[in-house]
Parts: C-alpha cells; sequence; structure tokens
C-alpha cells in the first residue's frame, strides 16, 4: 500500500481528525482571503455636494494619490536639500524655535492631465467636457469685494476668487441650477479674458456688462502684472455657494467665473494651470451605465483620479480610508502567525496521538520521511477540501470583513476629526462624504495567494512536527506505547 | 545460521553506567523455535529490539546472513529480514483486517489469512472489530506476509486468554516448522517457553542459560 492510498484511508475513516483540521484550515483559509480582498477594497462613497453631476461624470483628483506620489517624490531627493521636486516645493523655515520644513504642491503637480482628460473626453457617447480650474486667490484692482463688516479682515487674503472653466454652462454650479444668468451670458470655449460675476459685487461697484474689471498676483499686489477681464454676465445664485475656506475671499458674492486660461495668469503662475475637476457630459443617458464601464476602461492613470457618478458615487481606492490598507496588512500578518502556532499545535497532536501507528510503521521498516510524507499528503488532502470551500465562502466572508473595517475606519476618523475639531482647517465638503457601499472582489490572484500561504503553512508545520518523530528511534517510540 | 549475535553491550544513552546487556552472544538458525525467558527488567525485550534493528547495540555486532545489519542499515533490516509480533498487535487502526496483512509485504494477504484462521467474512472489517486472538492472527499474518527469515515476537500471548494462547503458539511453531522461520519470542509463559527447540534464560544482562530440546 502506498502512501497516498494510506493517506486516503486515514482522512476517510478517522474523519475527527479530519474535520479538526478542515475546519481549522478553513477558518485560516477565510481569514486570508478576507484580510487580501479588504486590502484591494474599492470603497463606494457618495457626496451630497456631488449629486448634481446629473447625466455626466465628475473627475477629480485622488488625494490620497497626490501624497502617496509625494512621498515617493521626498524619499529620493538628498536629506537637507531645498527646491521643487518634480512640482513638491520643500522649504526651510527657520524659527526662534529651531528649523522646519514647510512641504507644498505646485499647480503642475496637482492639475488633472490634461491629456488623460481628452482621452475621456474622446470615449463614444461623451457628447460634450467641460474644465474647471482650482478656486484660485487673486487681488482686485479696480474694484472692492464684498466684506462682512462685522469680521475682522487682518487675517484674511482681502482677495476675491476666480473659477475658470471651458464651457460655464457645464459648471457645477450652473448644472445644479443654484447659478443662474441674470444679465448678459455664460462663458463659453472660445472666450478669453472674460468674467462673469454675482449680483452683488455688480451692485456695489456699479459694473455693468462691457465692463473690465483689473486683477493681479495677491503675494505681490504692488508690482505684480494686472490682467484685464471683460464682464460678460452677471450671475445670480438661489442659495450662497459653500465657500472652500473661511474668509471673505471665498464667499460666494466674491465667487468670479472666468474663460478657463484666465486664473493662471492672474495669479501670476509659473507652475501652469490647476485643473480640478472635469465634467463629461453623456449623450444617451440611457447608455449611462454602459458609458460609465466604456470609461473605466480607458487607458489612464487611474490610481490619479476619483470618478464621480451622477448619485455621487465615488469609486476611489481602498487607500482613501485612512490605513485600511495597513490595517488589512496587519490582519493578514497576524492571521499567518497564529495560524502557524495553531497548526503547529494541531500537528504536534496528530503526532502524539498516532505515537502507535508511526511506531508500527517504523517496526514495517518504513523511513521517516516516507511516513512524515503521508502525514503531509493527509494535511495536504484536507487542506485542499477546505481551501476549495473558502474560495465560495469568501465573497461574503471578505465583504463582512471589509464593511467591518472600513467601519471601524470612519468611526476613527470621527473621533478624529472630534479631536481635531477648531485646530485643523479643513474643506466644507470633507464632511460631506459618507460611505454607501464597500466593494470586495476575491480574484483568482488572491485565491492563488492563499493556496501558496495555506500550503506554506501546513508545509512548515508538518515539518515542525515532525521534528519531534525525527529525533526519536523506534525502541522509544515502543516504550512510550507500553 | 541466519542471526548472529556478537559480544553485544546495551546501555541507555540516559544512563551509561547501567548496562541492560552484557556481552551478550547468541546464534539463531532458520526452522528454529527459540524463547527467551527471564525476569522482568532483565533485558529481554531490550535484546528483541536490538535483534529486530529497532536500536543499536553501544558495543558489538549483530550479523544478518553474516553481515552487519548496519552496512545496509536498520530500515532495510526491519523491511526485509525480520518481522515483528508485538504483546498489543500493534495494528493499524483505520485499517481493515486485509490491509493490515498488506503492510507486511507482497504475499497474498488472503492465503495468509486463511492460514492463519481469520474467516474470510472479516477479511474487509475494521480491524479493531475483531477478538484479541485474531488481532494477533492478523499481526502474525501481516509478519508472514514478508520474506523475512527471522520473526520476532515480543510476549505475544501476553494479553490473550489460554485457549488461544495455545492457538497463537501453536501458529508460531508451525511458522518456524514448516515455513522455515527463524521464530524467536520472549515470554515470561512457561508454558510457551517450554514449546521451543532452545530457551535462552536471560539473567541481569547475561545470558545465563541456552536449553535445548530435541
Amino acid at each position: 500500500m502506498n502512501s497516498f492510498q494510506m493517506a486516503w484511508r486515514s482522512v476517510i475513516r478517522k474523519p475527527v481528525k479530519s474535520i479538526l483540521l478542515f475546519f481549522v484550515v478553513l477558518i485560516i483559509s477565510l481569514f486570508f482571503l478576507s484580510g487580501m480582498a479588504s486590502r484591494n477594497a474599492s470603497i463606494a462613497t457618495q457626496n451630497k455636494t456631488k449629486q448634481a453631476v446629473g447625466a455626466g461624470f465628475l473627475m477629480e483628483a485622488n488625494e490620497e494619490n497626490k501624497r502617496d506620489r509625494a512621498d515617493e517624490i521626498l524619499a529620493k531627493k538628498t536629506a537637507g536639500e531645498e527646491g521643487n521636486f518634480d512640482g513638491v516645493n520643500v522649504k526651510k523655515i527657520k524659527t526662534e524655535y529651531g528649523t522646519s520644513w514647510s512641504v507644498s504642491y505646485d499647480n503642475s503637480f496637482q492639475t488633472l492631465l490634461i491629456g488623460d482628460m481628452e482621452k475621456i473626453a474622446a470615449v463614444s457617447g461623451i457628447s460634450e467636457y467641460n474644465l474647471t480650474t482650482a478656486v484660485t486667490a487673486v487681488n482686485p484692482v479696480n474694484f472692492l469685494r464684498i466684506e462682512d463688516d462685522d469680521v475682522d479682515q487682518s487675517s484674511d487674503l482681502l482677495c476675491v476668487s476666480l473659477i475658470g472653466n471651458k464651457d460655464m454652462a457645464l459648471d457645477a454650479n450652473v448644472l445644479s441650477g443654484n447659478v443662474t444668468i441674470k444679465e448678459g451670458r455664460m462663458i463659453t470655449e472660445e472666450d478669453s479674458n472674460v468674467c462673469v460675476i454675482s449680483e452683488e459685487l455688480a451692485e456695489k461697484n456699479n459694473l455693468l456688462i462691457g465692463d473690465r474689471m483689473q486683477f493681479n498676483d495677491r503675494r505681490n499686489v504692488e508690482n505684480a502684472t494686472i490682467f484685464e477681464a471683460e464682464i460678460v454676465g452677471i450671475y445670480k445664485v438661489q442659495q450662497k455657494m459653500t465657500p472652500i475656506m473661511s474668509g471673505d475671499t471665498y464667499r460666494s458674492e466674491n465667487i468670479i467665473f472666468t474663460d478657463l486660461g484666465f486664473p493662471e495668469k492672474a495669479e501670476g503662475s509659473t507652475s501652469g494651470a490647476l485643473y480640478e475637476k472635469a465634467y463629461f457630459k453623456v449623450a444617451d443617458v440611457n447608455q449611462y451605465d454602459e458609458l460609465k464601464k466604456e470609461i473605466q476602461n480607458v487607458e489612464i492613470g487611474w490610481e490619479r483620479y476619483d470618478l464621480i457618478d451622477n448619485n455621487g458615487n465615488i469609486d476611489t481606492m481602498s487607500q482613501n480610508f485612512n490605513d485600511l490598507e495597513n490595517v488589512s496588512q496587519i490582519l493578514v500578518i497576524v492571521v499567518a502567525g497564529a495560524s502557524l502556532i495553531i497548526l503547529f499545535l494541531v500537528f504536534v497532536f496528530w503526532m502524539k496521538g498516532r505515537a502507535q501507528e508511526i511506531g508500527i510503521l517504523l517496526a514495517l521498516g518504513t523511513p521517516k520521511i516516507k511516513i512524515l510524507g503521508q502525514i503531509l499528503l493527509e494535511a495536504f488532502m484536507i487542506a485542499v477540501a477546505a481551501v476549495f470551500l473558502s474560495f465560495t465562502a469568501a465573497p461574503a466572508t471578505s465583504k463582512i470583513t471589509a464593511d467591518y473595517l472600513v467601519k471601524q475606519q470612519v468611526q476613527k476618523a470621527k473621533e478624529q476629526s472630534v479631536l481635531e475639531e477648531g485646530k485643523v482647517a479643513k474643506s466644507v465638503e470633507d464632511s460631506e462624504a459618507t460611505v454607501t457601499g464597500v466593494s470586495v472582489v476575491v480574484t483568482s490572484e488572491l485565491m492563488l495567494y492563499d493556496w501558496f500561504g495555506v500550503a506554506l503553512l501546513v508545509l512548515i508545520s508538518v515539518g515542525a512536527a515532525g521534528v519531534l518523530i525525527a529525533r526519536k528511534n523506534p525502541k522509544d517510540i515502543f516504550s512510550e506505547i507500553n | 545460521m541466519v542471526l548472529e549475535v556478537k559480544n553485544v553491550n546495551y546501555a541507555y544513552k540516559s544512563q551509561k553506567q547501567k548496562e541492560i546487556l552484557k556481552n551478550v552472544s547468541m546464534q539463531f538458525e532458520e526452522k528454529k523455535f527459540y524463547t527467551i525467558v527471564g525476569a522482568s527488567g532483565a533485558g529481554k525485550t531490550t535484546f528483541l529490539s536490538l535483534l529486530a534493528g529497532l536500536d543499536l547495540p553501544v558495543e558489538g555486532t549483530i550479523l544478518y546472513d553474516g553481515e552487519d545489519i548496519q552496512v545496509k542499515g536498520l530500515n532495510y533490516h526491519r523491511k526485509h529480514h525480520v518481522s515483528l509480533v508485538f504483546q498489543n498487535y500493534n495494528l493499524i487502526d483505520y485499517l481493515t483486517t486485509e490491509e493490515n496483512v498488506r503492510l507486511g509485504g507482497t504475499k497474498r494477504s488472503q492465503d495468509l489469512l486463511e492460514k492463519v484462521g481469520i474467516p474470510c467474512e472479516d477479511w474487509q472489517r475494521n480491524v479493531l472489530q475483531l477478538s484479541g486472538g485474531q488481532q494477533q492472527r492478523v499481526a502474525i499474518a501481516r509478519a508472514l506476509a514478508s520474506n523475512a527469515k527471522v520473526l520476532l515476537a515480543d510476549e505475544p500471548t501476553g494479553n490473550l486468554d489460554e485457549n488461544t494462547a495455545e492457538e497463537i503458539i501453536e501458529l508460531l511453531k508451525r511458522t518456524a516448522h514448516e515455513l522455515g522461520k527463524c521464530v524467536i519470542v520472549v515470554t515470561h509463559s512457561k508454558y510457551l517457553a517450554a514449546q521451543a527447540d532452545e530457551i535462552i534464560m536471560i539473567k541481569d544482562g547475561y545470558i545465563e542459560s541456552v536449553t535445548e530440546f530435541n
């Protein structure tokens, strides 16, 4: 009778020990798969302020990716070096308490890549698209901004905000119906050096269509070049636009819409424009879901972006959820460590419980390595069955695990937010994001990793437990039995 | 002679000063039935273990057909030269009667089971479902399944009632005289010892006497 036949009979005819190992391996495998799948989970979030996308898609830069790219760049630079490194500005600040470092990104580092946006715009089914710049604070030269008389303006930038659009009719504020033209017209792609201002700003400065407004770089108001934009329209709002930061610079009335190229000129940017959002209008709303899939198949560096659909859903990488990746990684490592100990103990008990059988086989002249091989075969037979069952159960357990981990992360973020309240400036939009779903996919690659992981653990555990046999001679084993 | 023990000394590794076997020499022939007797702790089972290649002597040599058993290795010796029968049968609990016999070697297991008197309806039963006497017969059948010239048995009737023990002794005698094997049995039973062709008396690690019957 060969080892395989012996192993098979042992597995089938000694069901208690087989079932015990089966469940141990099943649980280990499920934890492995859940941990690995959670690490790659796609978290869907909903942002209430972004629900007005309508029949289109919105693209924004992925904040976590920005930080990752910056970290990579900074890791390559020499310690103590100052300057601009591929769009990341590093500056040494000397204070009376010592030296500290300031890290900021320039426009070239943060902007949506125009080439990528054009690739998406070229997808069949996209009828029009718009690019919107970041809100840009510039100095008002020949007009007065709206200010709250009761607020001390000493800490404010004393600026107005410019938002450049390729096609203003597709700006999020216009699409939502909040901003409408009261007089004049919106800005189109062909326009240059034009603006649309709020009715409050027009009234305060007695500005009319055709008048020219002047702006320059807020960091050098005395000497910076002045740029002029002609007023082509005056807008009104149903509700005040949500400011991105506190202070009158960003208040709704001081927001001025311009053509796409104007903000970078007015702020005196040396690193190009900062395109913050791109909107892609869908020609046929019935094709919305198919078109979304087609867009997601466009070959661009998706890790740089968040694609937001008409429900405000954002399919982002799990990295955006604080350290979900790290938590999942720790889960996998802890499971591996604990599994090794548990499996080792299981096999030690196996070996001890089978001392008589091992002694008999040794007495029959079976080499120790062949006996260990039989035990390893038995373990693999059971492990294969357990791992295959875990593959079928993994999607459900992975979902539960990922949901749990995300919930923990959200809770942690909330607690952190409470602790930091009033200490850290943050965008109002941040608080609007809520998790609407966690999508976990157990891929065949993960299954392969899982199988190799389990097989390795079984191999190491049997090997380690087998040392107990290898050290004994047959006479000692029979003495123990007797 | 098939098996020869030359000037063998044995002590436990942990208690080297306490010698279990002292300068033991003995020769064993085929077609003979030997019994080894002596008080508990005299070194009988240790002597049998050394003959079986379950352990190595501290000094001296054990020869099989004139060759030191260490030349081909103890595993080889256990697999091809000797077969073992134990007091507590030592059958594998998850195998059937027939499968246990097949573990012993390539000889036809069913013929052997017939020879040792196991009815065919018990061949496919789990071996633990058999009675003690039947289990010992299966153990003997397993020992006979190999081509080994030497059959070693440690207290083979120790757990059996008188009638069954007699049947097992008869089976062992037939194995020696009819099948031509060298059968060496360690026993406390005077009755069993008296059935042997030669009785080897061990006392305090020495072979005190060898009594031969014609």
